[in-house]
């Protein structure tokens, strides 16, 4: 067989202007960088927490000291100082309903990430979050006559009627002791929201939270906590974004999602934190009988990531459907999946995720498929399909399947590979620049996900990824 | 504390990439018996044997190493063909030169099996395969007795230029079976191909994991593995891929079916790929289930039962073993465990298919 030589573009910078802006953190309250229990009293007092609150987020400080990482996990944190991190920044503004009362240079980073125009156009409810505290949060009346409640976790609190409701959720989906930055969430977390859809009740659009860490060297723990009752159904769609810095940046939050018997709940996400930034994100859905729970995931930034959302199938007959695509270039070391528990009889997860490396990017893709005892008839498969796009990138995949039942049928497959030679070579017979024949393709690749999006958001996918593809061609 | 003459092997069997811990799919610890060998000289294999990885990791080969009275070497000269197999004992290194044939068999041996009150009843084996360019290699591997109670067999192949490895392994029987397997293959254009056949019934522990690392160009990896579970059996596979950086135009690909016969059994399987080099193709399936009604149904209807006709799936194992078995004591072995799991009548059925002899006649 003859060897072969190939030739190589050169690789471009990404040109990142859309979301590597910043503003001044002058006279934003920023507590000093640090874990300790004065800073953790620090950020309940000023949220002016009930106690339980507070003795929850103690115990999680200790916890979160007393426990170690696992020596044999993913890709290295070592550049993560959490004496480096200040967990709680906020700008000296409150919580606005009309943007017109939201400081200017806020409203100006959200109005350039386009959030109120969606919001007009396509949203049942917007949360704008800003370093660690909401600084916008609205609900069109017509939902919130339906008896949706879509707010902050601290405005829940200090709600009676919510306060029990949190009280009885929160963190019990994804306990303290989950993992070392669950427990950290737990001692600092601050913003995120609170959804609540009464039975029955369909939100014709979507509700949307953006997150944007604007402040350097610094953490955002928001939490999100969400319940559809019985027979009611959402789409809830998390953006988030941060300009780029040389120090580290951590973002640890928490997404609880409690699906009842027959609702559906679909979640999606487009990560395209700054490529400083260590997302270290938990996420988890309990799903009840008949119910069915839906993940579309883009994840496009970060230096380092773990993100596996999980989705416990309790009910019987209750379905998951996953689907994500993880783009990894120069810096980024991405540590992604998903882990789905059958439970239930009858119960169905089907997991489809892309990933895609490039310029010494890292892709790992993790699942587990666990099926329990009882899950009789149960059914799951997962599909992997990776991209390389030279040679100096890596692309691993690490699925684990665990089956306890003998009527379950689990599938699996994956694929790493490259372009082929000849699908480029075809495109550009029929008239395209190498250019374009790549980026098709890779568009072709990542369709699958970006069709599951609503479309300004597929637009914005789409966008990125070309916007990274640019880069790789040169 | 550990009791005397007890050796803990603490998280072995592990893969290159790991899971989460909790899944308990990582690795597997075993207590096996050390019997003290002040004072004999140990019989090593050439100082070159120490740097092939072996499936199992260093921790297993150090025990085994000092647990076995000798080192076996065998060489097989450049071109040659050899049509005697090598019959690997508790600890053997092959090299096989430049364009030689060679076929080994790795049969449990419980005769030489380790033993001390407080630990289980342990048989090994460690065998480490040099094949040179152009060399062409199988290894067949029988795990088959009842007569002790675990079972632990490291494999490691280096294969150069060219090289060819072919692998069947057979995991029929002993209580607690654990095997490892790495096959580096390090010459442009070598091949690895690896079949797998298992049965863990009862209360029986199947662990197993298979590396394939793939560094030379254009290399090819095939690895395939499937086995029946039933009673209250646990198994474990993990199946590692590795496409290193500089394999430019290799592939590997990895399936593995699983037969599932009882609500009371464990099936763990783990397939990864790593892949560090963009102009490589790396596949891995897996599916996990049982027998689909409607196949059930079809036999069935041809006058069997629902038990008969998953028997059907058993047996097809143990006729394949047999028809792979390249030499009596494996061909013995294989039966003997097939009249255990089949009964006589089967047993018999399956010798007199093949044309071969019984036990008792010989």
């Amino acid at each position: 067989m003859s060897e072969r030589t190939r030739t190589r573009t050169q690789v471009a910078d990404v040109d990142r202007s859309l979301y590597d802006f910043t503003y001044s953190e002058e006279g934003y309250e920023r507590y000093d960088d640090g874990l300790t229990p004065d800073i953790v009293r620090a950020i309940s007092e000023k949220k002016d927490e009930p106690a339980w609150m507070l003795e929850m987020r103690l115990k999680a400080l200790d916890t979160y000291h007393a426990k170690e990482m696992a020596p044999n996990w993913g890709p290295s944190i070592a550049g993560l100082d959490m004496d480096h991190i200040s967990t709680y920044v906020s700008p000296r503004t409150k919580q606005a309903k009309d943007w017109d009362d939201v400081p200017d240079d806020i409203k100006n980073t959200f109005e350039r990430l386009g959030i109120p125009e969606a919001e007009r156009e396509s949203l049942a409810g917007v949360g704008a979050q800003y370093d660690s505290e909401i600084v916008y949060h609205n609900m069109r009346d017509e939902v919130a006559k339906e008896g949706v409640v879509y707010t902050t976790i601290e405005d829940a609190l200090h709600d009676p009627e919510w306060e029990p409701v949190v009280r009885k959720y929160f963190g019990t989906l994804i306990p303290p002791a989950d993992h070392k930055f669950a427990a950290l969430h737990y001692a600092v977390w601050s913003g995120g929201s609170f959804v609540y859809v009464p039975a029955g009740v369909t939100v014709e659009y979507p509700l949307q939270s953006y997150f944007r860490l604007n402040a350097e060297g610094a953490g955002q723990f928001e939490h999100t906590l969400i319940i559809v009752e019985e027979g009611a159904d959402l789409h809830f769609i998390e953006g988030c974004s941060a300009p780029k810095y040389y120090e580290a940046n951590l973002h640890a939050g928490a997404v609880e999602l409690f699906v009842k018997d027959k609702a559906r709940l679909r979640y999606s996400t487009i990560e395209n934190w700054s490529k400083n930034m260590y997302n270290l994100n938990t996420k988890r859905a309990r799903v009840g009988a008949d119910a069915q729970m839906e993940w579309v995931s883009g994840s496009f930034g970060s230096h380092v990531s773990y993100l596996y959302p999980t989705t416990i199938l309790q009910g019987d007959r209750s379905n998951c459907e996953f689907s994500g695509i993880t783009f990894a270039g120069a810096t980024q070391d991405l540590d992604t999946g998903c882990k789905v528990i059958l439970n239930g009889a009858e119960t169905t997860a089907s997991v489809d995720t892309k990933s895609i490396s490039k310029d010494g990017g890292c892709n790992t893709f993790r699942s587990s498929i666990v099926v329990g005892r009882h899950a009789a008839n149960a059914r799951a498969s997962v599909s992997c399909q990776s991209l390389m796009l030279d040679d100096i990138s890596r692309s691993d995949t690490i699925p684990a399947m665990d089956v306890r039942n003998a009527t379950a049928s689990v599938g699996h497959e994956a694929t790493i590979g490259r372009i082929s030679d000849d699908t480029i070579l075809y495109l550009m017979s029929r008239g395209c620049s190498e250019s374009e024949a790549r980026t098709m393709v890779v568009g072709g690749f990542a369709n699958p996900v970006s069709k599951e999006l609503p479309l300004e958001y597929a637009v914005e996918m789409n966008n990125l990824i070309k916007l990274e593809m640019e880069g790789a061609i040169g | 504390m550990m009791p005397e003459h007890t050796i803990a092997l603490e998280r072995v069997n592990t893969p290159p990439a790991q899971t989460w811990n909790y899944l308990r799919a990582n690795d597997i610890s075993l207590m096996v018996p050390s019997r003290s060998r002040k004072g004999d000289v140990y019989f090593a294999l050439p100082r070159l044997f120490g740097g092939v990885e072996c499936g199992m990791g260093p921790q297993v080969t150090t025990w085994i190493e000092s647990q076995s009275t000798d080192a076996q070497y065998v060489e097989v000269p450049a071109g040659q063909i050899r049509t005697e197999p090598i019959v690997a004992s508790m600890d053997t290194g092959v090299m096989v030169r430049a364009g030689a044939t060679a076929t080994i068999v790795v049969c449990q041996d419980t005769k030489d099996a380790i033993s001390q009150e407080s630990a289980p009843l342990t048989s090994a084996s460690l065998v480490r395969i040099i094949a040179e360019r152009n060399a062409h290699v199988r290894v067949f591997e029988f795990v088959t007795a009842t007569d002790v109670n675990q079972h632990v067999e490291s494999v490691g192949i280096v294969a150069g230029k060219d090289a060819h490895i072919e692998v069947r392994q057979f995991f029929l029987g002993t209580q607690t079976s654990a095997a490892g397997l790495v096959c580096a293959l390090d010459g442009n254009r070598s091949r690895l191909d690896l079949t797998c056949r298992y049965l863990a019934r009862d209360t029986d522990t199947l662990d197993i994991n298979h590396v394939v690392r793939q560094r030379g160009r254009l290399t090819r990896s095939e690895v395939h593995e499937s086995g029946v579970l039933d009673g209250k059996a646990k198994k474990s596979l993990r199946a590692t891929i590795d496409l290193i950086h500089g394999s430019s135009g290799s592939e590997g690909t990895e399936l593995e079916t699983v037969l599932m016969l009882s609500d009371d059994v464990t099936n763990k399987t783990m397939p990864v790929i790593l892949c560090d080099e963009d102009d490589v193709a790396g596949n891995h399936g897996a599916s996990i289930g049982t027998v689909a009604p409607e196949q059930i149904q079809y036999l069935r209807d041809r006058g069997l039962t629902h038990e008969e006709a998953e028997q059907l799936y058993v047996r097809a194992l143990f006729d394949e073993a047999l028809i792979c078995a390249p030499n009596s004591a494996a061909r013995d072995a294989v039966l003997r465990r097939a009249t255990e799991v089949l009964g006589a009548t089967v047993a018999n059925d399956l010798i007199e298919g093949l044309g071969l002899s019984s036990l008792e006649e010989g």
